[in-house]
């Protein structure tokens, strides 16, 4: 086991790698120059704007350019903003914000998505199930942009406006855990959605399977037949969504980030894009490979801990 | 173990309450009586600022609204926008080329110094030294002596300072221009102008990163910490209470950091946020329902344009081709259809806003089809036109709107042509993969006539300035220097007109549209006034 994990992580090392040789050779072919960009629509003084084009290597090719960047990545420098700004000390408080952001999602897409779907198996048929299919189905169809203004609008700005309410924050962090329960809903909202159906469908399934008609005729109590033998093997397909989606969450938060002015790697990553910062965007995407490829790592381990067959050597 | 209902309910609320109590302790950001004060702070919105403040280095709007709080001008604009003396005590010429600039005794900087002649000379000296790399550099290219410091690209300055400044004692210094220029006092009221203090200089004479992240100003707010821009969703200041000029009537404002405008917009109708300077779009048909009394609906001194690229394309050398071009346009619906009213149609080359713009001096600026299709025909125009536009602004919808406009009213082929940025149409007509017309708009500097002018459509702006369309008579360029030389106001604003009649005449850009202001704020305060230059008016604002 432990020396599976090792050789798991080793192997993440070239991909890591990779990936950030692969995205300064994307950012490097995205067109315009960044340095008039800058200015804007007034034109920089072509003394400076040379000057700061040699400060920042643009004028140098490809290679060496991603040279510099590795050799200071090496030594620890994960290079600056077009603005000076350190990209490390950026990532490190920008990360804070998505990680408080896509967890608050993954746990509500955890307790609500599995909720919804157990509740929905167990009352197969009924008006519950179709209900919840139906209410499923909404949030699948209807865009997070939607969802997102109009839950803002309505949590945030009427419910203060009208009945005086102040729970949900309109936008920023500044209310604690209380600043993220609108947008993490909002960010989690299509995947509770698969969830939910994901849950009931193969919950279903297994309760038809032979061992839980074996263990309802022993005897055993309903709750001790769902809780210990069916829903632990309904889980896994389940757990390996979670652990898929935790890499969504975390990177595909642009949108939500904007709605609610949550300053996550999400704005960041679309304004360095547009910017052409290159560094930005490679330390960026490489954390977020990083947490792919750990996710992926924590989904295969726990696929032993729900089922004993799996053994990993 | 077996709990009943109301002890399970008791230990919930406790729990929540913890963690509440735990999340608001290590929320890292003071927010709405968090503040040790206790006091709110007026909330302002800001975009985030593109860099940290040097103001030699902040030529955009959000971090020149910042350092307008921090920093006091030397000059500020009257309701007739004239400038008048706000830190200077006066600001004197007898031949527009040499300019003694004295200080009104008593202002001081946030770390106790007293304010001296010697910091605005530091300062400029700094901000015109190309090896500095500030991107307000060319504003100083009036000072004589400008071409030692920034001699140009590839090459080294001579000297560390310009020959033009020159310190005569603590209160007063002088400027020598290198050629006379009427306005110089009315640009004096822009960021690049501040002063530093000494602090802001480290051995090597840099202004270091450690500053710019929390200026120490002469002005009406100090900063509470350093910015750490990237991270930081506020920027905090508090009331100087040793500045000497006008002060604000409440101690702490707050800039509270939005990517959206339209995020910020709900934000101030839920009270959450008290200023807000420019509305989204979306909110402005309703804003006025919404806010009452506390919209702001004002002119702006911006100006939007079409510009024909002359330098690069002999297909709109003939000037009856422009002429019809620019009548072919229906600037008023475009202004309150597209824009939901705020723009108005363009009629002159100077915005309304500012002293020298006279009503109706376009005449080919007005709609009218019939004779922009004769005109047209007759100088026999090409049978395809081109427009582009960068869509990273909201330019599509008005853009996609005059080319209807073109198709309908001279009967021709018009396509539009999106880049992803400005500054990419700029590229591609000077690699000449693009030849068409393209949109383009001037927020000014400086609230002068010469400002709509010189920068955009003198030859010398062909090189250093504004001037892409690369248009050139020396006529213009003659009267603009007149106008430059002039004894008096009046007498250079004579000039000025002239040289606007001049490119009435000529059209390398056709004048579209001129922006409005529209801001709101919330019902916390009152009195919030905008000045030209977009800047709140703290002094004027009320808690209420």
């Amino acid at each position: 086991m432990g020396r599976y994990v090792i050789r798991r992580l080793l192997q993440a090392i070239p991909v890591a790698l990779g990936a950030t040789l692969l995205i300064f050779a994307l950012v490097f072919a995205l067109p315009g120059d960044p340095i008039t960009a800058l200015a804007g629509e007034k034109r920089m003084d072509p003394a400076v704007a040379d000057a700061l084009r040699e400060q920042y290597h643009l004028n140098d090719p490809l290679l060496l350019q991603y040279w510099y960047y590795i050799t200071g990545l090496l030594q620890g420098d994960l290079g600056t903003t077009f603005s000076r700004v350190p990209v490390s000390q950026l990532l490190v408080g920008k990360f804070q914000v998505t990680i408080n952001l896509a967890f608050t999602a993954l746990i509500l897409e955890g307790v609500i998505g599995i909720g919804l779907g157990l509740w929905a198996a167990l009352r197969k048929g009924k008006a519950t199930d179709t209900a919840i299919l139906a209410v499923t189905l909404l949030l699948i169809s209807v865009p997070v942009l939607v969802t997102g203004f109009v839950l803002q609008l309505v949590l945030g700005v009427q419910l203060k406006k009208s009945l005086g309410i102040d729970f949900f924050p309109v936008a920023g962090a500044f209310e604690g855990w209380r600043s993220y329960l609108l947008p993490g809903f909002v960010l989690a909202g299509t995947s509770i959605a698969y969830l939910t159906r994901l849950t009931r469908t193969s919950l279903v399934e297994t309760l038809r399977a032979d061992y839980i008609r074996t263990a309802t005729a022993k005897g055993l109590t309903r709750r001790r037949v769902i809780g210990r033998h069916a829903l632990r093997n309904a889980l896994i397909p389940l757990v390996t969504y979670l652990g898929a989606d935790l890499g969504t969450l975390m990177g595909g938060a642009i949108i939500t980030e904007s709605i609610f002015n949550l300053n996550g790697i999400g704005q960041q990553l679309a304004q360095s894009v547009y910017l052409r910062e290159g560094p930005v965007v490679v330390g960026i995407v490489t954390f977020l490979v990083m947490v792919y490829i750990v996710a992926n790592l924590i989904v295969d381990l726990l696929y032993a801990v729900l089922d004993p067959r799996i053994r990993y050597e | 173990m077996r709990v009943t209902k109301g002890v399970q309910l008791v230990a919930g609320t406790a729990l929540l309450a913890l963690a509440v109590a735990a999340c608001g302790g290590s929320a890292g950001t003071p927010q709405q009586g968090a503040t040790g004060s206790g006091e709110q702070p007026v909330r302002m919105e800001l975009g985030e600022p593109q860099k940290l403040f040097y103001p030699g280095d902040t030529t955009e709007t959000e971090g020149s609204e910042v350092l307008n709080a921090v920093f006091a001008p030397l000059v500020k604009y009257d309701d007739a926008k004239k400038a008048v003396e706000e830190v200077a005590q006066s600001i004197t010429t007898t031949d527009n080329k040499v300019w003694t600039i004295k200080l009104k005794p008593g202002y001081t900087w946030h770390n106790g110094e007293p304010l001296i002649a010697q910091n605005y000379v530091d300062a400029w000296n700094y901000a015109a030294n190309q090896e500095n790399k500030q991107s307000a550099s060319y504003f100083f290219g009036r000072v004589d002596g400008y071409k030692d410091v920034s001699p140009g690209e590839g090459k080294t300055p001579t000297s560390k300072t310009m020959k033009g400044l020159k310190v005569v004692d603590d209160s007063t210094f002088e400027v020598t221009l290198a050629a006379p220029f009427s306005q110089f006092k009315t640009m004096l009221g822009y960021t690049s102008f501040y002063p530093l203090p000494k602090a802001a200089f480290d051995a090597s004479g840099k202004v270091t990163d450690a500053y710019a992240a929390k200026p120490i100003g002469q002005g009406q707010f100090q900063f509470d910490k350093p910015y750490a821009k990237g991270t930081d969703q506020t920027i905090d200041l508090t009331r100087y209470d040793k500045y000497i000029g006008a002060k604000p009537s409440f101690s702490k404002l707050q800039f509270k950091l939005y990517t959206q405008s339209e995020v910020a917009y709900n934000d101030l109708r839920a009270n959450n946020l008290d200023i807000q300077d420019q509305l989204p779009a979306t909110a402005i048909a309703t804003a006025k329902t919404d806010l009452g009394d506390r919209y702001i609906d004002q002119p702006d001194a911006g100006i939007g344009y079409i510009s024909f690229p002359l330098k690069y394309n002999k297909d709109y050398e003939n000037v009856k081709i422009r002429e019809a071009i620019s009548m072919a346009i229906d600037r008023k619906t475009i202004a309150d259809t597209v824009f939901s009213g705020t723009r108005v149609p363009a009629d002159d080359f100077i915005n309304p806003a500012i002293a020298g713009y006279r009503q109706g001096a376009c005449a080919v600026c007005t709609y009218d089809p019939t004779k922009a299709k004769e005109l047209y025909t007759a100088a026999n125009g090409p049978k395809k036109l081109e427009i582009g536009y960068n869509n990273d602004g909201g330019h599509k919808e008005w853009i996609e709107a005059v080319a209807i406009n073109l198709r309908s009213s001279l009967g021709i082929e018009v396509t539009v042509k999106p880049f992803e940025k400005f500054a990419a149409i700029l590229d591609d007509l000077a690699a000449k993969k693009y030849g068409g017309m393209f949109r383009m708009g001037w927020a000014i500097d400086y609230p002068s006539a010469e400002n709509y002018l010189a920068p955009i459509f003198s030859t010398g702006a062909i090189e250093t300035g504004s001037n892409y369309s690369g248009y050139s008579n020396p006529e213009f360029d003659e009267l603009i220097a007149k106008g430059d030389s002039a004894k008096t106001e009046e007498e250079s604003l004579k000039f000025y007109q002239q040289a606007s009649d001049i490119l009435i005449k000529d059209l390398p850009y056709i004048p579209v549209y001129f922006y409005r202001v529209n801001a709101g704020y919330s019902t916390s305060v009152k009195g919030v006034k905008i000045d030209l230059q977009n800047h709140v008016v703290w002094e004027s604002v009320q808690k209420s």
